[in-house]
């Protein structure tokens, strides 16, 4: 929001004794945020009103004119090419030697003529973008008087994040920033002149069915008008501000919403009848003034005339009912409209306008009446004889009473160590606009509206109010006292980063992190077809992924147009049977001869992260998993018997998606099932005194049979003596395979006899060959 | 007879220098140190020299007999072991390390000096219901702070969350007070990506809750955790600002580190960077947590984890972080 200084200095006393450059500082450190700070008409020198006293046609040029202006004092030869130019018009020269826009105007010769200075628009002052001519000023101006002393061109403009001003209605117009202004500098809040109504004419025919939607509806017609030029003072205001000037009754309605924050709405009179503030029906359509049709539906509340759709309440007028150049009596409506059925009917259109964003913060309804007044006042100063056709009808079903709040002077230093004092709550809250009532342990305090609606409703706001004006900055920092009760304790986020940190200082892998949604370009031309939670309104990448690996793939394709190893992790969110679950993810990818090397890898990854955090061994079995991985590749991790998470081969079609001749291996935990695990703590285990003995047996198997099978066979050979099996090696001999496995056999108590030992080798032989395997020896 | 021990030493040295093979090391020791040595025949023949001689000669020729048998010895080591040392020890490796993302990095960082503070790290979920995030925080339905967090609804009635703040909540329903608690998490806001916007980035909350909470704790608290982060004192100050479950409710500035508070590009020439927003827990939330707000006072903090690594590591392009760009990410340490 863009604030005039010019127009705060008039709503404060002796506002001169200001620093209006250097308060915005303070402003930011007291009330919101000021995103900058611009002085405008600095940059103008030696501009005067001047008149033109002959104006002839350059005899080669159709544009340009010769003129001869007067400043009252001299005249100067100029060379013009503005189309408006004519005898007695009383417009801006600058001078020679003077300066507009930071340009200096020199003398010269323009088109063969001399020209010894410039007759300017608008815009060439630096105030809007008028450049359809040059100025023309009010003919009672007197010549040879600098513009910048005639006009309020000098001025400093100071914009202010709309954000940080959310919660603060009353700051949506200047004079609510002036009070702040007046507050901050110790200065008093002048009152606005207003024109009272005598209402001794008939109400209007005004009705609200929707008394919940609009809180208050003030009307009146004004008559005898002529929709004059806007006093240049407001017309270079409006343009500061970011406003284009239309038509003095348009310019109005702006100017009080600029002022104190209050929408307004001027409608043609002649074709008001009977105002009734009402919900649209579904599917109906409306132009409003901006020509556009607007389908409506039965949220959106309605101002209708007639029992015809007058305008969007709190958003924009219609077409039917505009201000036109003939318009002579007006129609003002000054409203309060719930703030979030205008936003909800705003967005729901797609039309945000300068008073739907106003009515958005919650307005004070108290302000209608006043705010009316206040523009009739303003109007009758440029329309002298305009006559009052109504009375202020005013329907305000449920008054907006001030709201009274206790607070307890021990209650402050609940929040801050900061000493407040009786006189600094006063003069602090009362040059807010509070009242404030000092007893011995407590204030009584009343919050006038306009802060009541939303921002301010219990103590803990007022302490607000008083330390933000003391100042935030005088705090000091003070640490905090120790409570040494360890109840509040949780590991998660621990474990998450110990297992990470593992990951990528032993295994040297990489941590990504990707979307919690899948990519919908993955899905389809892998041809997956999957169903979860979606994102609502998102016609793209909606789908909420239920399998992390799945959904890092598309970064390990990206990594593969770089290298030709791509070992990453993540820990992340899917979600399964709508709920959150937290899963690790790794993926091992890399050429296809390496499928042997990046699964063994996969296996001592989760072996390691078992064995490194919980002390625990795990074991694996054959697992039914998603098609796009390879079945008789996938084992399941378990734990104690539980189910903790897969070691996973995608299968050769995606592989071929990340990249040629790839593979990709994944290991997908469930991270709170890892981390409910029971760490299995560690016992002291005794070490053998006495020798032990390695003994080696090479198994001969068919090729048919895999490791597990073995394990099995072995898993059952039980005795005494064991203290400890190996697997050393496979080979591949002929048609067969050739497992080597260690036993280290002993015992605690003595050193073994050689009968015992060929005992248990032939225990174990026997075995061996029951179980219709042979041992090679 | 100096010069005699002299020749002596300086053949045997000679002779050890060149041998190769131990057997041939084993007949050089006998030759010069053995039973039948010259050193013997010189050592015995001590006994004949006069008193005077033997005081002299007798030390120098010890001495210089066990300076010879160390060199064998030395030698005879070397010989027995095995060990190739002709490579090149100026040959280079290619080091390979793994990496963290940098948000865990920071993450990390800032839990410590919390935890150190007592608090504990709590972890909250991405999928969450609308009272978490909105409602118990002081934010009813139609209240505008919604909008200004465009929030990703979901087909079952739930929402992705668009603040960590909803662990706010989680934590007072979960545990009694007092209350020290911090969690860094992912959040999501449906806004377009460019250089500095994301659709799902990583903040961290912190919610103190106690008997004697003031504002001044928060200023130190947030202090000492931006100094660890930064690895060098910052100043901070308050600004108002306002947040639906805070009150009173503050922007928190960092003195720019680019220019030292001066006043740069960086910080738009004002000398501070808006980093934190935080404030005084807001009694309402208070109540929705079931604590009675007129004994317990807290404060809460919200601090962009992903913008705090950016400034850290000088990141310009928000977009690398969730790209899985190896080449971006293995730049980042373990630590």
């Amino acid at each position: 929001m863009l604030i005039s200084c010019n127009r705060l200095k008039k709503y404060i006393k002796n506002s001169e004794d200001i620093d209006f450059v250097k308060v915005w500082d303070i402003f930011t450190m007291r009330t919101a945020e000021v995103e900058g700070v611009t002085i405008k008409g600095e940059d103008l020198k030696d501009v005067v009103t001047a008149k033109i006293i002959s104006c002839e046609r350059h005899p080669d040029s159709k544009k340009l004119s010769l003129l001869k202006v007067s400043d009252g004092k001299e005249e100067y030869d100029i060379v013009c090419g503005a189309p408006n130019v004519k005898v007695g018009l009383i417009g801006a020269l600058v001078k020679v030697g003077g300066m507009i826009s930071g340009i200096k105007i020199t003398s010269r010769k323009l088109a063969g003529y001399p020209s010894n200075g410039m007759m300017c628009a608008w815009d060439e002052l630096g105030i809007g973008e008028d450049h359809s001519g040059i100025l023309e000023l009010p003919s009672d101006i007197p010549l040879g008087v600098d513009l910048t002393e005639l006009y309020p061109i000098k001025d400093i403009i100071v914009e202010i994040d709309n954000k940080s001003l959310t919660n603060r209605p009353d700051l949506w117009g200047h004079y609510g920033i002036a009070r702040e202004i007046a507050s901050i500098t110790n200065h008093e809040l002048l009152e606005l002149p207003v024109l009272e109504v005598p209402n001794n004419l008939s109400d209007l025919d005004i009705k609200i069915l929707e008394p919940e939607l609009c809180r208050r509806y003030c009307g009146i017609k004004v008559r005898n008008l002529k929709n004059n030029q806007t006093p240049i003072e407001m017309q270079i205001f409006l343009s500061y501000v970011g406003m284009r000037s239309i038509s003095l009754f348009v310019d109005l309605t702006n100017y009080l919403m600029l002022e104190l924050g209050q929408p307004m709405h001027a409608f043609d009179e002649r074709v008001v009848k009977n105002i009734v503030v009402k919900k649209a029906n579904d599917k109906d359509v409306y132009t409003t003034l901006d020509n556009v049709e607007r389908k409506l539906n039965k949220d959106n509340l309605m101002i209708t005339n007639g029992d015809k759709y007058f305008g969007i309440a709190g958003v924009m007028g219609g077409l039917d009912s505009e201000i036109l150049d003939d318009t002579d009596s007006i129609f003002i409506e000054s409203a309060n409209f719930q703030a979030g059925s205008i936003r909800k009917t705003a967005v729901s259109l797609g039309l945000r306008t300068d008073a739907s964003a106003h009515y958005e913060k919650s307005l004070d309804p108290n302000m209608c009446d006043f705010a009316l007044k206040r523009l009739l006042y303003l109007l009758q100063k440029e329309n002298p004889d305009m006559q009052i056709a109504s009375n202020l009808t005013d329907i305000y079903p449920n008054v907006l009473e001030e709201k009274k709040i206790c607070l307890e002077k021990n209650d402050i230093n609940r929040y801050t160590t900061l000493e407040i004092s009786d006189d600094d709550v006063v003069r602090i809250l009362t040059s807010l606009g509070f009242k404030v009532k000092v007893n011995k342990d407590n204030y009584d305090i009343v919050v006038p509206t306009f802060r009541a609606t939303k921002d301010i409703s219990m103590s803990a706001d007022i302490i607000e109010e008083l330390i933000r004006m003391i100042g935030y900055d005088n705090i000091k920092e003070l640490p905090m006292n120790i409570n040494a009760s360890s109840k509040v304790w949780e590991s998660i986020w621990d474990s998450e980063y110990k297992v990470k940190r593992l990951l990528a200082s032993v295994f040297k892998l990489h941590e990504v992190h990707s979307y919690i949604w899948y990519e919908d370009e993955m899905l389809n031309k892998l041809g997956i077809i999957k169903d979860g939670v979606r994102l609502l309104s998102q016609s793209k990448n909606n789908l909420l992924r239920d399998d992390l690996s799945l959904s890092l793939l598309p970064i390990v394709k990206n990594n593969f147009k770089n290298r030709n190893e791509v070992n990453i992790f993540e820990i992340g969110t899917v979600i399964k049977n709508n709920e959150n679950h937290s899963h690790l993810s790794i993926l091992l990818a890399g050429d296809e001869e390496k499928v042997k090397d990046k699964y063994m890898m996969a296996k001592e990854i989760v072996m390691y992260l078992f064995k490194a955090i919980k002390h625990q061994n795990i074991s694996f079995k054959n697992a039914q998993v998603e098609a796009y991985y390879k079945e008789d590749k996938s084992l399941e991790i378990i734990c104690n018997g539980k189910s903790i998470g897969y070691i996973l081969l995608f299968n050769s079609r995606i592989n071929s998606y990340v990249g040629k001749k790839k593979i990709i291996v994944a290991i997908d935990l469930d991270f709170n099932n890892f981390m409910a695990i029971n760490k299995d703590e560690k016992i002291f285990k005794e070490i053998s005194k006495y020798p032990v003995v390695n003994l080696d047996y090479t198994i001969l198997a068919n090729k048919d049979l895999k490791y597990q099978d073995i394990l099995n066979i072995l898993d059952e050979f039980k005795n005494k003596l064991i203290m400890k099996r190996e697997f050393i090696d496979v080979y591949n001999d002929h048609d067969k395979l050739k497992y080597t496995i260690r036993y280290e056999v002993g015992s605690l108590e003595k050193t073994l006899e050689s009968e015992e030992l060929e005992k248990f080798k032939n225990k174990f032989i026997k075995h061996i060959s029951e179980k219709g395997l042979e041992i090679i020896i | 007879m100096e010069e005699k021990i002299a020749n002596l030493v300086g053949m045997a040295k000679d002779e050890i220098s060149k041998v190769t093979k131990e057997a041939d090391l084993l007949n050089i020791k006998a030759k010069y140190v053995g039973k039948k040595s010259e050193f013997n025949t010189l050592l015995s023949s001590l006994k004949d020299m006069s008193s005077e001689d033997k005081k002299i000669y007798g030390p120098l020729l010890n001495a210089k007999k066990k300076e010879l048998e160390q060199l064998f010895n030395d030698k005879f080591t070397s010989l027995s072991s095995s060990v190739d040392l002709s490579f090149d020890e100026t040959l280079p490796v290619n080091l390979e390390t793994g990496s963290l993302h940098p948000v865990t990095i920071v993450a990390k960082e800032i839990t410590d000096v919390l935890k150190r503070m007592g608090f504990t790290v709590l972890k909250g979920y991405e999928m969450e219901d609308e009272y978490h995030n909105f409602e118990a925080l002081n934010i009813p339905k139609d209240h505008p702070a919604r909008d200004m967090q465009d929030t990703y609804y979901l087909d079952n009635g739930l929402l992705l969350r668009t603040q960590t703040s909803g662990d706010q909540v989680h934590a007072m329903e979960k545990y009694e007070v007092p209350l020290r608690i911090c969690s860094p998490g992912r959040v999501f806001r449906n806004e377009d990506l460019d250089a500095s916007h994301e659709n799902t980035f990583f903040q961290i909350e912190g919610m103190v809750v106690d008997k004697n909470i003031k504002v001044e704790n928060l200023i130190y608290v947030m202090r000492e955790v931006l100094k660890e982060v930064f690895h060098q004192d910052v100043k901070v100050r308050l600004r108002p600002g306002f947040f639906p479950f805070t009150e009173p409710s503050f922007e928190m500035d960092m003195s720019c580190l680019i220019c030292g508070g001066k006043g740069c590009s960086t910080c738009h020439g004002t000398g501070w960077i808006e980093l934190i927003g935080c404030g005084m827990v807001h009694p309402n939330v208070l109540k929705n947590g079931g604590i009675n707000s007129d004994v317990y006072t807290g404060f809460a903090f919200g601090v962009g984890l992903t913008r705090l690594a950016m400034m850290k590591y000088k990141i310009s392009d928000i977009r690398y972080l969730n790209s899985g760009d190896l080449r971006f990410l293995e730049e980042f340490e373990i630590e």
